[in-house]
């Protein structure tokens, strides 16, 4: 396994106001003919606040670099073949409890120290005195305390990722006692020194740790049955509330619908409210109103803006449809074939793309009767990505190919400050990854 | 519509359903021979023969005899047992409580282990357990299931000696009453634990028996559904929210895979009252299935009548109780479409 070169410059290029920074990925699937290199050296960073746009053609690996946060991946057949994704949690702000002040730059949150150095700086968080993860390395358990806490995501299709046989507020439910139960007792006024059995029945039941004879006892023994309702309610206050912040009309009856009750834009809402419920930092939101109608997309979409703007969290926003990318990215990426090929502000990818591939998508403007995903103005389609030879991706299908495409592989350089191209077009003498193993 | 009128629905339904299965049941072991084989005696003379005839109107056209069967029945009448030499209605309560304790039983080795097995086999697709489990389960729904317990009758019960055959050891019973007939309930009432024991005991061999073929039909289909319901999105969102396995698996994935298993669990039932009468003969069970078995080889009518009559409630609340079970896992199910 080969080791990009922006790996080992890693410090200078992770600037402490990006939340998280993807180096050198590569996420391969074995299948019957090989091995496909979906997602195969891609790199870049998401900065605080921004919202990265992630487009490219179907098949692209935009889906597996977004799961790849979470480690949402089936292993097998996927291979985590290399790489890092550094990320940076962040807590609420002590010096405003997270109303916004100066010290937070008014985001009502900072970095979490790192817990090495405790903030001062050190090769653990490369010097920034942020904790920094690395969400391929750390245990399953940590894994598990960072979705949905803080970092959540938005499915495409409503109608697949809410379980129809709970209510609402059962699934949306799950999302606190995973991570809030500690302030579900405390708004239930269960004090944290209490021991016993009630106690930890209690602490279990806001956890969903709880075991049979926990919910018994919560069921026939009045005492216990009081205090688990008092869980309860404040767990519904929260879930109400999570719902109402997305504009659904009668929180308190949606939580006892179920999924199959509601419309798409309803259960989006609700996925929504799902995902930005414990504040996280960085939300990826996979293709979010491809599965709705037209009519209810621009609405979706003002929604999760909204929301991202009162928390400063970051989102990762994963489309095909470039004029809603044009709308509402800061950044954008563009993806071919397992890279990022270009990357850099909105303005410079709409207004001055290098990169003939990017150029390409800008000029395939979509018709009706592009079939989802495909891009009209670009002939032929994606390469096959069983084992690809150490040459430019794009080359098979690039007007501008020469002989520098096929020989290597070009990686991402600078163009403009912030604005990045891989293409031998643009730098001749790019350095070079190496020959893919 | 309300799960309570479904209910008052289905049950209103339900006699006109066992009127019609009586009349097909009833011409049908008419045509097969006269009934009144099961009170006859070798000395009798003709005329003695059509006395009796006339006596229990034999004589009478086939729709006559059948209310005057249907009459019987209303009354608590079902008619008189040559095999038990005794009126049916005095014999089945017994008989009754032995057949359904050995289903019962059966029934909970089948859907346990099946579910177990089928969640364990889903989770690990395609590994060791699975190919083990497939095994187990090709096997259940392939071997005949009295041959299957001739196995386990010679190498438990005649080789080995672990397991007694028959439903009970008869000096431990002597002084232990027999309130409901369900001689594990009887065993607790009495709070005998050697009794307990004893009942127990007796019903592991023809329960295996007769819940293996169940077993693996329930266990192939959790596991497949399962494996389809962990490849849904939700399953992923669940995953997404920072749940851990054991909750994604049992709140979401396996709740979501018992919707269809919960149907073919249904039909298990059926398939566990037809394997009762072989299980029975094998182990020498008194229950409804050895009477029947002796019936028809007999002639004895009104025990068929009323072996049917009493399967068909069976299986009509079986599906009842599944229908129920189906509506409370998945909302989505609208009862009575
Ligand atoms: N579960 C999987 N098993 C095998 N291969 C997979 C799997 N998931 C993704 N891939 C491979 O990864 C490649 C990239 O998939 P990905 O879903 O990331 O594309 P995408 O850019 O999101 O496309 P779309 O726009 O259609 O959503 C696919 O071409 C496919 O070959
Ligand atoms: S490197 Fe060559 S083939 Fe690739 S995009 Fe640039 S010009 Fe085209
Ligand atoms: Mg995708
Ligand atoms: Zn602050
Ligand atoms: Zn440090």
């Amino acid at each position: 396994m080969s080791i990009s070169k922006t790996d080992t410059t890693g410090a200078q290029t992770v600037a402490p106001a990006t939340i998280a920074s993807v180096r050198g990925l590569k996420v391969h699937f074995r299948s019957k003919a090989g091995r496909v290199h979906a997602v195969d050296g891609v790199d870049f960073d998401v900065r605080d606040g921004e919202t990265l746009g992630l487009v490219g053609e179907t098949g692209c690996g935009k889906s597996v670099t977004g799961r790849a946060f979470l480690r949402l991946l089936p292993v097998p057949p996927g291979i985590l073949a290399g790489g890092s994704v550094m990320f940076r949690p962040q807590t609420s702000c002590g010096g405003c409890g997270g109303e916004g002040c100066a010290q937070c730059g008014g985001s009502g949150r900072r970095p979490t120290p790192c817990p090495t150095c405790r903030g001062q700086g050190c090769p653990d968080c490369q010097g920034t005195g942020a904790e920094t993860l690395d969400l391929l390395k750390v245990s399953d358990k940590q894994m598990r305390g960072i979705r949905g806490d803080r970092i959540a995501m938005i499915f495409q299709d409503p109608g697949k990722a809410l379980n129809p046989t709970l209510t609402i507020g059962e699934q949306l439910g799950e999302v606190f006692l995973q991570h809030r139960s500690v302030d579900l007792l405390e708004e239930a006024g269960i004090d944290s020194g209490e021991s016993g059995f009630q106690a930890g029945a209690l602490r279990r039941l806001a956890g969903q740790r709880d075991r049979r004879t926990d919910r018994m006892a919560a069921a026939l023994w009045p005492p216990l049955r009081r205090r688990a309702q008092s869980v309860r309610q404040a767990l519904d206050n929260r879930i109400a509330a999570a719902l109402g912040e997305t504009q659904i009309p009668n929180p308190r009856n949606i939580m006892r619908s179920y999924p199959h009750e509601l419309s798409g834009g309803m259960r989006q809402r609700v996925m929504i409210a799902q995902a930005l419920a414990c504040d996280p930092d960085l939300i990826i939101a996979d293709e979010p109103t491809t599965a709705l109608d037209v009519t209810v997309q621009a609405r979706i979409l003002d929604l999760i803006g909204q929301l991202q703007a009162k928390r400063g969290s970051s989102v990762i926003y994963i489309s095909h449809d470039l004029s809603v990318v044009r709308r509402i990215c800061d950044r954008v990426a563009v993806m071919y074939a397992g890279r990022v090929v270009e990357i850099g502000e909105t303005d410079q990818i709409f207004n001055d793309p290098r990169h003939p591939y990017t150029k390409g998508l800008l000029a395939a403007v979509p018709t009706t009767r592009t079939p989802r995903g495909k891009l009209a103005a670009i002939p032929g389609s994606v390469p096959e990505l069983v084992d690809p030879k150490p040459s430019c991706r794009f080359a098979d299908r690039c007007a501008q190919v020469h002989a520098a495409c096929t020989a290597s592989d070009p990686i991402l350089s600078a163009v403009n400050p912030g604005h990045d191209v891989a293409c031998f077009l643009e730098h001749p003498t790019s350095p070079k990854t190496e020959a893919a193993e | 519509m309300q799960l309570r009128d479904y209910i008052i629905r289905r049950l209103i339904a339900l006699p006109i359903l066992l009127l019609g299965v009586s009349i097909i049941v009833f011409s049908l072991t008419r045509i097969a021979g006269s009934p009144v084989g099961v009170y006859l005696s070798h000395e009798m003379s003709p005329e003695e023969v059509l006395q009796i005839e006339q006596r229990y109107n034999l004589d009478k056209p086939l729709p006559v005899q059948y209310a005057y069967w249907l009459r019987g029945v209303t009354q608590g009448d079902f008619g008189w047992s040559g095999v038990a030499s005794a009126p049916v209605a005095e014999v089945f309560p017994a008989k009754f409580a032995a057949t359904m304790e050995l289903s019962v039983a059966a029934a909970v080795v089948a859907v346990a282990l099946g579910l177990w097995l089928g969640t364990y086999a889903g989770v690990r697709r395609n590994k060791m357990p699975d190919h083990i489990t497939r095994i187990v389960a090709v096997s259940g729904a392939s071997l005949p299931l009295f041959w299957f317990g001739i196995v386990l009758l010679i190498v438990f019960w005649a080789n080995l000696g672990w397991f007694p055959v028959g439903r009970s050891t008869n000096d431990i019973w002597e002084s232990i009453a027999h309130p409901t007939g369900f001689y594990t309930l009887d065993a607790i009432l009495a709070g005998s634990w050697t009794a307990l024991m004893d009942a127990l005991w007796h019903l592991v061999l023809p329960s295996i028996t007769l819940g293996f073929g169940a077993v693996a039909i329930i266990a192939r289909m959790m596991r497949s559904s399962l494996i389809e319901e962990l490849q849904q999105d939700y399953v992923d969102a669940a995953r997404a929210k920072g749940l851990p396995e054991r909750l994604v698996l049992k709140r979401h994935a396996r709740r979501n895979a018992l919707v269809p298993t919960v149907t073919v669990i249904g039909l298990t039932i059926a398939f566990l009252m037809q394997g009762a009468i072989a299980a029975e003969i094998i182990f020498r069970w008194p229950g409804l299935g050895r009477w029947m078995a002796s019936a028809v080889v007999r002639g004895d009518q009104a025990t068929i009548m009323t072996y049917v009559l009493f399967t068909s409630v069976l299986f009509l609340v079986a599906n009842l109780v599944v229908d129920i079970i189906y509506a409370k896992l998945d909302p989505r199910v609208r009862l009575g479409d």
